[in-house]
């Protein structure tokens, strides 16, 4: 499955690259544009779990890497096939200042406490989601929090007063 | 279950025939720090929302500032019932990015203390479970049980609730003399508790007429929901990581994925009194099988311990389902990024609110707990 997934990804769709690094995973570099098709794609290709949005601050870059993971369930219930070690990785980037992209919630409906995560913690905006409103948090913060230049020990010291000494 | 009229259908729509209703933090049905707000006709619920976050944390924001082995502690505090799973993710994590494999004989001791994670975990659901429904006999069984495998726990890794116990490179001790023998003695004390259980609480009619029909998925709904676990094998399907992906020792050993078809409440506990009874047996053949050796590699010294830039996704079969852990590295002494993939993020969230769409409160506690979330993994 991998290398006609990988063959026929490459031929479909523009810009897209695909590797293999180990054995039954697969990661999938998209430009920001083409998320929703490429997943919707791999969907109709059995890919049919989204596991986990993840989002990656890579503050050097000015980055943010957005990684969908999709993986297989058992299309009828009595074997396991070699399918279901199978792991995808489908990653994006998108600027650092005003990030933005396009939600994913027309393609898999289970992703919509994930965007909401990703927005309050990093400050990506996903157009078209229906509640873009606080999750885990209980208000707006300068800087959202999950992000490389929120520093946890600052915040403390200026919340909470001074922070004990490490080295005592 | 059946299909009930919605208040916004009808002409009264807005008026005071609707009520908004906060059911939780602190409310008998509610398990843990969570809580759902409620948009109820009368005894119906119109819309369900679930408001998470009162045990968030930010361990995944702490654990950037730690390093590789000081996040230990953390770790196991994302599940409280059940930290070993969690363990077992992370210490896998670093193991994968840092190119290390753990001994044969560690493999074997993880998958039985894994097993024994799982039992305990169920007999504390079952407690939640049971006392819920007000079958106070077998929950105070159940929290017995649990707390002899808990000295068990004692025994082997010196604490009782969170063991750290699963180190990058193996465990971080082997067996204590007799420990296996004191171990079987306890699952046979458990095990043959196994028909009073079914006489009291599986096989009690109160139990079938509370639990039948509620909360009920069909297995296109719970996959298109992402769910994992007893939630989605109550439906039918016998996916499990530990067959899927199989780690540790779970493919040295014959087993069986137990499944149910109804995908309701009451299937969903049955599938894990099945469960619990499958991981006795899976115990004993562990250490039938289990090989003689080292149980630890050694890993470099931690304060300086740097590990090669790279990223991985690891996943196990925790107690309620998918447990996954996405790790960075960028080649320093401390994750670049870490997040948690838990279950209890799509049981307690996305499927929970689509159920309660109009069940009756009533069934609110019932069917949060038989979705078996808990609340510190949705939050971190």
């Amino acid at each position: 499955m991998i290398s006609s997934l990988q063959e026929n990804l490459e031929a479909t769709f523009k810009g897209v690259k695909v590797t293999a690094p180990e054995d039954g995973r697969m990661s999938v570099s998209v430009p920001s544009d083409s998320i929703p098709v490429v997943l919707r794609y791999l969907k109709g290709n059995g890919l049919d779990h989204m596991a986990l949005l993840s989002c990656v601050d890579w503050i050097e870059d000015g980055k943010f890497e957005l990684v969908y993971f999709l993986t297989c369930y058992m299309p009828n219930n009595t074997d396991y096939a070699a399918d279901q070690k199978l792991h995808v990785l489908v990653r994006t980037q998108v600027p650092r200042d005003n990030p933005g992209i396009e939600s994913v919630i027309g393609v898999f409906e289970n992703i919509e406490p994930y965007e909401r995560e990703i927005h309050e913690l990093y400050g990506v905006h996903f157009k078209g989601h229906p509640r873009l409103t606080h999750l885990l948090l209980e208000r707006d913060y300068e800087v959202p929090p999950f992000r490389k230049d929120f520093d946890t020990r600052q915040y403390v010291e200026e919340t909470f007063g001074s922070i004990p000494p490490v080295d005592e | 279950m059946e299909v009930i009229g919605r208040a916004s259908d009808t002409a009264d729509a807005g008026s005071e025939r609707e009520l908004e209703l906060y059911f939780g933090p602190q409310h008998l049905g509610m398990v843990g720090n969570f809580s759902i707000t409620l948009k109820v006709e009368g005894d119906r619920i119109i819309k369900a929302t679930a408001n998470p976050g009162y045990l968030h944390r930010g361990f995944e924001k702490l654990m950037e500032y730690r390093t590789w082995i000081q996040n230990f502690p953390l770790v196991c505090r994302v599940n409280v019932i059940e930290p070993d799973s969690m363990e077992w993710v992370y210490a896998r994590a670093v193991e994968k990015l840092a190119g290390i494999e753990a001994p044969e004989r560690a493999q074997y001791i993880r998958s039985i203390y894994l097993e024994m994670a799982r039992i305990a975990s169920h007999l504390f659901g079952l407690w939640a479970y049971s006392n819920m429904l007000g079958f106070d006999t077998p929950a105070q069984w159940a929290m017995y049980h649990r707390d002899l495998l808990l000295d068990r726990f004692e025994e082997l890794t010196g604490g009782r609730v969170y063991h750290i116990y699963i180190w990058p490179g193996g465990v971080r001790r082997d067996f204590p003399d007799g420990f296996a023998d004191r171990l079987v003695k306890t699952l046979h004390s458990i095990g043959g508790c196994v028909p009073d259980y079914d006489a009291t609480f599986f096989n009690n009619r109160l139990f079938y007429e509370r639990a039948h029909g509620v909360g009920k998925l069909t297995q296109q709904q719970a996959k298109t929901l992402g769910a994992t676990g007893q939630t989605l094998r109550a439906t039918g399907m016998k996916y499990d990581i530990r067959k899927v992906e199989p780690y540790a020792a779970y493919d040295k050993i014959p087993w069986e994925v137990p499944t149910r078809e109804e995908g309701d409440a009451y299937s969903r506990v049955w599938v894990i009194r099945d469960e619990m009874i499958e991981s006795v047996h899976m115990i004993f053949k562990l250490l039938d099988a289990m090989p003689e050796g080292e149980v630890y590699n050694s890993v470099p010294n931690p304060f300086k311990w740097r590990i090669p830039p790279g990223e991985t996704y690891v996943r196990c079969e925790s107690s309620r389902g998918e447990l996954g852990l996405y790790m960075v590295s960028d080649g320093g002494d401390k994750p670049y990024k870490v997040h948690f993939r838990t279950p209890s993020y799509p049981h307690g969230l996305t499927i929970l609110e689509k159920l309660l769409e109009g069940a009756s409160i009533a069934d609110v506690g019932n069917t949060m707990i038989s979705l078996y979330v808990v609340a510190p993994e949705i939050d971190r």
